[in-house]
């Protein structure tokens, strides 16, 4: 007689020994993966769990794509040069490594200081309580600094989600805005906001719904870094415009204002 | 020896991790700079223990168990609020109205935590239900019902999406 406590079984082990089509969904939900014998011979003699299953296999691509976002360009590197730099601690080896390095370390080396120094700002602008009307412009130039990846990814977004996540926010799109490349939920000050990017005469702009955030004054520009962003009331909170010049501005601004109407 | 040993072995680790880090950072945080800053952090901490590394198969759940604990570290220095809420009272406004890829993603990013968190090490880790269960210091049945709760979840509502727009039915059929 065998001693129960000699082979612990796992549950889903335990779960084989009664496969039905219950147990077999609640496998695949728990593992889609990874699936016991005698579940994937119920799926195979199962027309049902079947089709479940390729509609789990499905949607676990979905998935599998939505987490896979862009990695920030030069992240291991930065890392190992952390590593360079605190594997020492003598200023002459920082020296040596300085003068002996490749134009490419200096270039790292540069976005290092540069990413601590927007990390720095960023966080700060964030997470400031003092944030003001008049700083809703310089913290769109910010965000689409901060996800720079917004214009290099095309998604190709329905102009018709576009429309609804307008009609959400509080506007009507009358018109088509152009292209919409790009399409995304981003964290902003007080909550969840809209990221899009779409094509117009003057190159890609974006534009920023940021539903929780009121403003006090009718608008409010800024220019940073090679960028000139407006912000202003609309919608449920405001919305900001960026784009690289002062010229392209003006016009997607008139451009948004022809074809958005804004609800009060 | 041993020095140039465990720098390239660092090397080499960091290559081939730290993207997976990072997503894993980002859907935990919903924020690029805190995640970058996570996986820096967790890879500084790692390489300051590197030596007491003794089996290199499990150095990337080693990895994960640091960014865990950086993040609660750092939310605690940041003193910000963590919360977990039931399913039931998300409010998701805008759920069924954008694109299926966007409303995965806002789905993913308002599901409570603790069903993401083993989510999230499932499929971007390739974990098992008991290895995810001994990095999250629970049994293997919650990870296996977290799972199953939060995939269930993500397909009601995407159920939902498909049947507004007159998409194929789901499979109903259960023996």
């Amino acid at each position: 007689m065998s001693n129960s406590m000699d082979h612990l079984i796992s549950p889903r082990e335990f779960q084989q020994t009664e496969m039905n089509c219950l147990t077999y969904r609640r496998l695949k939900l728990e593992d889609p993966r990874h699936l016991p014998n005698a579940a994937l011979a119920h799926m195979r003699a199962c027309p049902a769990c079947e089709r479940f299953s390729i509609e789990i296999n499905e949607s676990e691509a979905h998935l599998a794509a939505v987490l896979d976002v862009p990695i920030p360009e030069g992240l291991a590197d930065r890392i190992i040069l952390q590593r360079k730099l605190h594997g020492k601690t003598n200023w002459t080896w920082l020296a040596n490594a300085f003068s002996n390095t490749s134009p490419r370390l200096y270039a790292l080396a540069a976005s290092v200081v540069l990413t601590i120094a927007i990390i720095g700002n960023l966080s700060k602008n964030f997470n400031s309580q003092d944030i003001t009307s008049h700083d809703y412009a310089k913290l769109a130039i910010a965000h689409v600094k901060h996800e720079p990846e917004a214009f290099t990814n095309v998604r190709d977004v329905d102009p018709e989600y576009l429309r609804t996540v307008m009609h959400n926010f509080g506007g009507t799109l009358q018109a088509p805005l152009g292209r919409v490349r790009y399409m995304t939920l981003c964290p902003v000050a007080g909550g969840t906001g809209w990221h899009i990017v779409f094509e117009t005469e003057d190159g890609l702009a974006t534009l920023i719904l940021v539903p929780t955030q009121k403003m006090d004054v009718p608008s409010i520009q800024a220019s940073e870094d090679g960028w000139t962003a407006i912000a202003q009331p609309g919608g449920q909170g405001y919305y900001a415009i960026i784009t690289h010049s002062a010229e392209s501005l003006k016009k997607v601004d008139a451009l948004v204002k022809q074809r958005v109407r804004w609800e009060s | 020896m041993i020095a140039i040993l465990h720098q390239r072995q660092f090397d080499q680790t960091v290559r081939a991790y730290s993207a997976d880090l990072y997503r894993y950072a980002y859907w935990l945080c919903r924020d690029r700079f805190t995640a970058e800053e996570l996986v820096q952090e967790t890879f500084a901490r790692a390489w300051k223990s590197w030596g007491s590394l003794t089996e290199m198969a499990a150095v990337k759940s080693w990895l994960i168990t640091i960014l865990r604990n950086e993040r609660a570290r750092l939310y605690e220095r940041k003193q910000l609020d963590m919360v977990d809420i039931d399913l039931q009272d998300l409010d998701i406004p805008s759920l069924h109205q954008a694109g299926e890829q966007l409303e995965l993603e806002q789905l993913l990013a308002e599901l409570p935590e603790s069903y993401r968190e083993p989510l999230l090490l499932q499929v971007l880790g390739g974990y098992s239900c008991d290895e995810i269960a001994a990095m999250l210091g629970t049994t293997e049945g919650a990870v296996m019902t977290r799972l199953t709760r939060a995939r269930q979840a993500l397909r009601a509502n995407l159920e939902g999406l498909d049947q507004k727009l007159g998409h194929h039915s789901t499979v109903k059929g259960v023996k």
